[in-house]
């Protein structure tokens, strides 16, 4: 009776692992099928040559260059608000606060953590609303609030990274700058944080991602589906999450359709390189670290 | 630097941390007070229970929330085995390349958009769907949760494979002494050893099912209506939020997300509370 | 006493991360005895006993070359050959750990375990046989009452015990001991001392131990492992 289970227990295994394998090969093959064709400069670019566009003399109209100029506005605005504020918190919270000031500050954190993103796309546009109504009628959801909305989504990737890749420094690392008369601040400086790049670095990279492929943020506080290059802090902005979402249910003809496929190929690829450079900074600054030290 | 150099930049450290959680209650703060004149005379519960008849100006989210929690735990109902099976053949039963390649290859799906999922969905799942049942649109609740279910499990699978690396060494090498085979290895220890993780890795998934909106958003179909098979079509209280945006801001209408918004606020809170509470005791239970 | 081999050891090398363990170790083991293995730490007793088992093949870094035979109803089987199940080895060979290692499961489940890995379901002949196992390894009388209860609320040399029956439910020919009463107080090591003698009519045992005075009270044979070469050792039986 009991082999019985161990052999059907096998059988779901091995049919889970290729399930699984089979349904990842057929979606990302099923994008290259469909859109590998489209991959092609003018998919990008539309009918303006690729030096115009990129030097911002001409605009684009039927290419994906602004959506990819507004995501990668996006990221490093995001990114810029976030990191000084995540990086700040994850040292307080592995170097200065104590048990339960630590307990509670990271409940808060695993809750900002789990609100999903589309609540704080909501919070996001909210908040545009409250400034509009008492700070300046110029405000509207655009480039600002987005990216401001976005870091508070991946605030809690940086918290969460700095504060473990601190804490699993090993104690004498700790203790050896401090022991030759180092101030708290200095070994944080001088040692910790340069031990611990590595970690924190992944930690920035995955958050790069995050902020490159999310949808439900940058819908509800200022992306469109055509708007060209961002002018402004304050304008509005395309990005490429949205371009496929939008082709996929307002696409005019055929042709367009190729287009979100081309774009979803870019995103993937994007995020794959995003993804691969998060786990090799990871593991390479660790080795070098190591080695120098 | 000088005492109050320190000292500065400990309060500056300290302030951001602060301003952090100040952001995390901010957040639910707003939901709050903007749905006000929904949540007034006790409105709220009522506003959880009734179904959505504009012509009645009732504006109760109930077929939204039925809809979220019945795609949300068909997801994990599918992903749950598949994940199960994906973690022991990554932990035990497949040979050592296979098994490197698996993980790697659920690490990097990690990283893929959940816009690329509801894409794919909606040009190939969707229409499958049509031939295969004959019904609909084929945007439905089943549709979703598969798509759903693929979505979220490299990450149980990931925290599975995790758990199961955690069962201390002495129960792994006296079954192998004993003569034990890798998959009576899981069955009979393993498992028993990491269901705290197990069902850690579950309730992560039902909160990643909860909070997503694009797969449900472009997949399921929807329709403002208490669903009551799996090929009906639904809408969930993400969806909901995107799709009712471009109404009237000053409307009841409008309001109602800002109710999404407070019940999917403390949905993933208790997620959060369960998996941390699962933490603690199985801390307590370590020697 | 002219007794048969029951274990043969050939040109054995063992190498770990390109670090030889054993260099070319030749021996041979008589039935029905006790052997010590003895030598500095970390020289390599334990993997030594782990090649009789085949337990090394679950270290990643670690090669062997070499040839193990084991006397089974007459005949020298290879036990590395791909054709001899290595489920099988297990059951003919015994392990016990250093540290005991009961399984987080009741007294009764632990030492039935062995049965229920190897297909064996009948539950009243299971019974028989789990009550026959404790009994060999002293244990009997003390947890004939508290069967169900958990093994972790035994003491280490109970638990320790616990892990011989477990070890000789199957009715191995050959038992392994890598050092059972390092980790055991003067009184529960006297205890296991006495049943590994009283066990050797049953099977072949090999021990690996610190303690000398231990070796000479229970050892028939003592092997020395010195610079990853098994010699007979110099102490006086």
């Amino acid at each position: 009776m009991n082999r019985q289970v161990e052999r059907w227990m096998i059988g779901v295994a091995w049919l889970s692992g290729i399930v699984l394998l089979g349904t990842v090969f057929s979606i990302i093959g099923y994008l290259f099928y469909k859109g590998a064709a489209t991959l092609t400069p003018s998919l990008i670019f539309g009918e303006t040559q690729p030096m115009d566009a990129l030097l911002l003399r001409r605009q684009v109209f039927d290419g994906l260059f602004p959506a990819m100029v507004g995501t990668f506005s996006l990221v490093v605005l995001s990114v810029g608000w976030a990191i000084p504020v995540g990086l700040a918190t994850g040292i307080y919270l592995a170097e200065y606060s104590g048990k339960t000031m630590k307990r509670t500050l990271n409940l808060f954190f695993d809750i900002l953590a789990g609100i999903p993103s589309i609540v704080v796309g909501l919070f996001g546009f909210s908040l545009a609303v409250f400034l509009h109504k008492h700070f300046s009628e110029r405000i509207y959801p655009c480039l600002l609030i987005s990216s401001l909305s976005l870091a508070f989504l991946v605030l809690p990737y940086i918290i969460r990274t700095t504060q473990v890749s601190l804490d699993s420094l090993p104690p004498v690392t700790r203790l050896t700058a401090l022991a030759l008369g180092a101030t708290r601040l200095q070994n944080i400086f001088y040692v910790l944080i340069p031990k611990s790049l590595s970690g924190i670095l992944s930690g920035v990279i995955l958050a790069i991602g995050r902020c490159a492929e999310d949808t439900a943020v940058i819908m509800l506080t200022g992306v469109v589906a055509t708007a060209g290059v961002p002018k402004s802090l304050l304008s509005n902005y395309e990005a490429l999450p949205f371009y496929i979402y939008y082709t996929s249910s307002q696409y005019a003809n055929p042709q367009e359709l190729m287009t979100g496929y081309g774009a979803s190929i870019i995103l993937l690829t994007i995020c794959a390189v995003l993804f691969l450079l998060a786990f090799a900074a990871k593991r390479g600054l660790t080795y070098h670290a190591l080695y120098r030290a | 630097m000088t005492k109050i150099g320190e000292t500065i930049w400990e309060r500056l450290f300290l302030l951001c941390a602060i301003a952090s959680v100040v952001v995390t209650v901010l957040i639910f703060g707003f939901m709050v007070v903007l749905g006000l004149p929904l949540f007034k005379g006790g409105h709220f519960f009522y506003l959880l229970t009734q179904p959505w008849l504009p012509s009645r100006h009732a504006y109760g989210i109930y077929p939204m929330i039925v809809g979220t929690m019945f795609i949300a735990s068909l997801a994990v109902a599918i992903a749950f085995p598949l994940s199960l099976g994906c973690a022991s053949l990554i932990s035990v039963i497949a040979p050592r390349p296979f098994s490197r390649f698996l993980r790697r290859v659920v690490h990097l799906m990690t990283g893929v958009p959940t816009v690329i999922y509801g894409f794919v969905g909606v040009f190939l799942l969707v229409p499958l769907m049509r031939d295969l049942f004959q019904r609909g649109s084929g945007m439905c609740i089943l549709s979703a949760a598969l798509m759903l279910a693929v979505l979220i499990s490299p990450t149980m699978i990931l925290f599975f494979a995790d758990s199961f690396e955690h069962v201390p060494r002495p129960y792994l090498d006296a079954v192998d002494a004993l003569g034990g085979r890798p998959v009576q290895k899981f069955i009979y220890v393993m498992i028993p050893c990491a269901w705290r993780g197990i069902l850690t890795g579950c309730i992560l998934g039902i909160g990643r099912a909860l909070g997503d909106t694009l797969v449900a958003l472009m997949i399921a179909g929807n329709a403002i209506q208490v669903p009551s098979s799996p090929l009906d079509s639904a809408r969930v209280l993400t969806a909901h939020i995107a799709l009712v945006i471009a109404a009237d801001y000053d409307s009841l209408e409008f309001k109602s997300i800002f109710a999404c918004g407070v019940v999917l606020y403390i949905f993933t809170t208790i997620v959060v509370l369960a998996v941390r509470s699962l933490g603690a005791s199985g801390r307590r239970q370590e020697p | 006493m002219d007794r048969a081999i029951k274990i043969q050891v050939d040109h054995l090398n063992f190498s770990y991360r390109g670090n030889r363990v054993l260099r070319d170790v030749s021996a041979r083991f008589e039935e029905n005895t006790i052997t010590a293995i003895v030598g500095p730490s970390g020289i390599g007793k334990s993997t030594f006993l782990m090649t009789l088992n085949r337990l090394w093949e679950t270290m990643p870094h670690a090669t062997m070359k070499g040839e193990v035979r084991i006397n089974l109803d007459g005949r020298f089987s290879n036990i590395y050959d791909h054709s001899y199940p290595l489920a099988e080895l297990r059951r003919t060979v015994g392990m016990v750990f250093q540290v005991p290692n009961p399984l987080p499961m009741s007294i009764f489940k632990n030492v039935a375990f062995p049965l229920k890995l190897a297909g064996f379901c009948d539950k009243p002949a299971v019974a028989e046989k789990v009550e026959e196992a404790l009994r060999r390894a002293y244990l009997w009388e003390e947890v004939r009452d508290r069967l169900t209860d958990h093994a972790m609320q035994l003491s280490g040399g109970q638990q320790q015990r616990l892990c011989i029956a477990r070890a000789l439910i199957l009715e191995p020919q050959i038992l392994l001991l890598d050092e059972p009463t390092s980790s055991l107080d003067a009184t529960a090591a006297a205890v296991i001392e006495e049943l590994l003698v009283n066990l050797k009519k049953r099977c072949t045992i090999l021990v690996v131990s610190h303690y000398l005075a231990q070796v000479q009270r229970i050892a028939d044979r003592v092997l020395e492992l010195a610079d990853g070469i098994l010699v007979p050792s110099l102490l006086n039986l």
